[in-house]
């Protein structure tokens, strides 16, 4: 090839493709929701002599254009690709892939972020449960980090520090190690959360160290969708999606689940198949992110009863641990004050477990004081 | 707006070029002022105004400098338009610095104007100043042509981060130019050379340089990674700019002189300095140091005359004491290596590259801290003094996570790949092999750079303050 040629294809192929993307750009229609990074997009700024004075106009269209981008998640799975197939880095924007899990580098330990839930845990306690006739269990979740971050050389943060701290500073709590009984293997691959079907061992042992006798019989169900946790579109990498699978029992089939989410009671589900096929597939337990839930097990051989205090974890698990109890009230003080609880539940002689993941407690849960 | 910003790349630049590429030549000046003052007042639309006085002061100077330059008053009028050029830049950059420095010295309690600086301001104050200083000395004619004046002294491929143009390096192709498919595409090559530079390279360096900063696990040779890296960053993120000016403006069928020359290859700080931010020791150079006497003085005053170009230097990169430290260093390094140490390295092939990598790496650890505590606060670290490890887990993570990305920069940094590539196209097999390849490259680092684009919200232009 001469260069006069090679003049003439440089030339005419960046004019083609800066243009054919521009037009694209131009052209295309905007997005509202990414479903691969489950997050609203940005829509086109209001043009008005203030926005544009003031600068906003440019400051927002700049992450409207980002936002929008054609085949947005084509190129940022090109980029993904790039930074750790052929550069070789280890992860990107702290996740990376193990042993075909995505997982996010949790890392560094945010003592702020930690020292904020356990004042409000302090505070919970104070307020509701200190002087009371409970049994008080804290467990935490450990982050798939935890697993397979010495074997991908990541960086981590010192889990048993943590617990240990965790310990120390919530005294009115017995904890519960869950270290031993959970492996890797209990946790999707694209996705932060762990497997119901999984649990059940772990629910067994949960409710063994509470003091609750269980003998479950699950039938299991998978979906047949498949699940691409939250982790795959945020890397943007390709990987084999999850199968989403719950499970039933003639003793799940009979509980109820009370939802408090619009204020007063109405009806909600253990397992809700529309939530299976929405934005968040995981959403199928428990209806997602719900403030105050109650289920109630009329076949159940006790009339004990356990409260939840719980983040997205606890959605799959607290049907597991239906089972042992007569009724359980799951509190998810994100999205219901915590001072209005006094007015939705009778604390009294109940069983109290709080359950939450080292993902959460290290990024900083916003709870509602 | 910044060229490695998807605004610019694929809402700004298509619709320019083609609106460029349409028009008869005689609107083409016209169509390149226009894009300039949006593509100015997309960012700052307040300080349009600003550059617009800037620019019209510029002009009316230029032609009553030119009418009476034989006159005593063409000298008066010339140290007016200094002062003025002066003025608007020290009001807008200097102001609350001085305000700051005066409190510290008297005990007073001004109250500082928070005033924000306009983007290039720098740089357009830079370049008006020499087309007035040129037209005087007869360097060159004022321009008649509002719209041409305008034109050069907007231009946006070089308004708000250099090279710094003078006028008489665009004069004539002010009034003519040729677009050639040559030109055209070595443009592209250019422009697309530069933002992968920029993106791919620095800006990832860049992250790194933040995670550095907040990093709670550092160690010793965690610093020492992070001033080789912040050196690369600065040097890829600023001559990859440079690279993109450069371009885009053989694209509008201008030649704008090169900024950098592969300045870590220098055998000593003299030699760096010939090849980084080229433009701009050429503009102290040529306006201030040969004016002062330069080097045919006394010894004494041609070290004067040095300190005073590198104080100013300093200056220019920021209203703080670590860029006047930054520039007085070189002041005092440079007289000191002509006196001393010359003959010394001229001798040393390796140890003169070690000499200029470990100064300039620590004078830019200096140029990016916030202040002079924070650059003592790394210089203790780097020298054991911080009371660190030698190594932590975050050193050896993140050496590891940008080794690759590192080797790419250093191997990048040197002559390498144009000499492998002069020596490939030695050969007509050769020759025809690149120019197969070249199109394929350039099309693949303009996707990845948009991909890195679209991925990341992490694009700091470092030169944007200056």
């Amino acid at each position: 090839m001469n260069s006069r040629l090679k003049n003439v294809i440089v030339t005419c192929s960046m004019a083609l493709l800066l243009f054919l993307l521009s037009l694209s750009c131009y052209l295309k229609k905007a997005d509202d929701y990414s479903f691969a990074e489950r997050r609203e997009l940005s829509s086109l700024p209001q043009l008005t002599l203030d926005t544009v004075l003031s600068g906003t106009f440019m400051k927002e269209f700049e992450t409207y254009a980002a936002d929008q981008f054609p085949l947005r998640d084509s190129f940022r799975s090109l980029k993904s690709t790039v930074s750790l197939k052929v550069l070789g880095e280890l992860d990107s924007h702290q996740l990376y892939l193990e042993d075909g899990y995505l997982v996010k580098m949790e890392y560094p330990r945010k003592e702020e972020m930690i020292q904020a839930s356990v004042d409000h845990f302090r505070s919970l306690y104070d307020t509701y449960l200190s002087g009371k006739e409970m049994q008080i269990y804290f467990a935490a979740v450990p982050d798939k980090n935890y697993y397979l971050a010495s074997e991908h050389g990541a960086l981590s943060m010192d889990y048993e520090q943590l617990f240990s701290d965790l310990e120390n500073q919530l005294p009115f709590a017995q904890h519960i190690d869950l270290t031993g009984v959970l492996t890797i293997d209990d946790y999707y691959r694209t996705d932060s959360h762990w497997r119901q079907e999984r649990l059940t061992d772990m629910a067994a042992f949960l409710l063994e160290t509470m003091g609750v006798s269980q003998t479950a019989d699950y039938t299991l169900h998978h979906l047949e969708e498949p699940f691409y946790g939250v982790y795959s579109g945020q890397l943007g990498l390709s990987v084999e999606p999850d199968t989403l699978s719950y499970l039933t029992s003639p003793v799940l089939d009979a509980c109820t689940v009370i939802s408090y989410a619009s204020g007063g009671p109405e009806d909600a589900k253990l397992y809700d198949l529309e939530k299976a096929s929405g934005k968040d597939p995981y959403d199928l337990f428990l209806s997602g992110a719900q403030p105050l839930l109650v289920i109630e097990n009329p076949l159940a051989d006790t009339d004990r009863e356990l409260i939840l205090f719980r983040d997205s974890f606890g959605s799959s698990l607290a049907p597991l641990l239906a089972e042992g109890y007569a009724r359980i009230t799951i509190v998810d003080t994100r999205y219901v004050s915590a001072r209005l609880l006094g007015e939705l539940i009778s604390f009294g002689d109940q069983d109290v477990l709080f359950l939450y993941s080292t993902t959460m407690l290290n990024s900083g849960i916003s709870f509602r004081w | 707006m910044v060229f490695s910003s998807l605004t610019f790349l694929f809402y700004f630049l298509p619709i320019v070029l083609l609106i460029y590429y349409v028009v008869p030549f005689r609107f083409k000046n016209g169509v390149l002022l226009a894009a300039s003052l949006f593509f100015y007042g997309w960012g700052e639309p307040k300080y349009l105004l600003v550059m617009a006085v800037a620019i019209t002061s510029g002009y009316f100077f230029g032609l009553l400098i030119g009418r009476f330059r034989t006159h005593r008053c063409g000298r008066y009028l010339l140290a007016l338009s200094v002062a003025c050029f002066l003025f608007l830049l020290g009001f807008f950059k200097y102001t609350d610095f001085l305000i700051r420095n005066l409190n510290q010295l008297t005990g007073w309690s001004l109250p500082l104007l928070h005033i924000a600086l306009p983007v290039g301001i720098s740089f357009y104050t830079f370049q008006l100043l020499s087309y007035t200083i040129d037209v005087y000395r007869g360097d060159t004619k004022a321009q008649s042509d509002f719209l041409s004046f305008a034109a050069y002294a907007a231009m946006f491929p070089q308004l708000i981060a250099g090279p710094i143009i003078r006028y008489t390096d665009v004069s004539g192709q002010l009034k003519k130019r040729t677009h050639s498919l040559e030109r055209t595409s070595l443009g592209c090559r250019r422009f697309v050379l530069g933002l992968a530079k920029k993106v791919l390279l620095a800006d990832v360096l860049g992250e790194f340089c933040q995670i550095h900063l907040a990093s709670h696990d550092l160690s010793v040779l965690f610093y020492w990674l992070y001033a080789a890296a912040n050196m690369l960053q600065i040097y890829f993120d600023f001559s990859g700019y440079s690279d993109m000016a450069i371009g885009l403006g053989l694209l509008f069928g201008f030649d704008f002189p090169e900024n950098f020359r592969y300045p870590f290859c220098a055998k000593s700080i003299t030699d760096f300095w010939r090849r980084w931010h080229i433009t701009l020791g050429k503009w102290f150079r040529d306006y201030v140091y040969i004016p002062m006497g330069g080097n045919r003085v006394s010894k004494m005053a041609w070290l004067r005359n040095l300190l005073v170009v590198w104080f100013l230097t300093g200056l220019w990169h920021g209203a703080s004491w670590n860029f006047v430290l930054w520039g007085c260093l070189f002041g005092l390094i440079l007289p000191l290596e002509k006196c001393f140490l010359r003959k010394f390295l001229d001798h040393c092939r390796i140890l003169n590259h070690v000499y200029v990598l470990l100064i300039v790496s620590l004078s830019f650890v200096l140029f990016q801290s916030a202040d002079l505590s924070e650059a003592y606060t790394h210089f203790r670290c780097m020298f054991g003094a911080g009371k660190l490890p030698m190594v932590s887990a975050e050193f050896w993570y993140y050496l590891r996570n940008y080794a690759m990305l590192l080797i790419l920069a250093v191997i990048g940094a040197t002559p390498l790949p144009s000499r492998l590539m002069h020596q490939i196209r030695c050969t007509k097999k050769g020759e025809a092999i690149l120019n197969l390849a070249e199109p394929v490259v350039l099309l693949l680092l303009f996707l990845l750079a948009t991909a890195y684009l679209v991925d990341g919200t992490f694009h700091p232009f470092l030169y944007f303050r200056f």
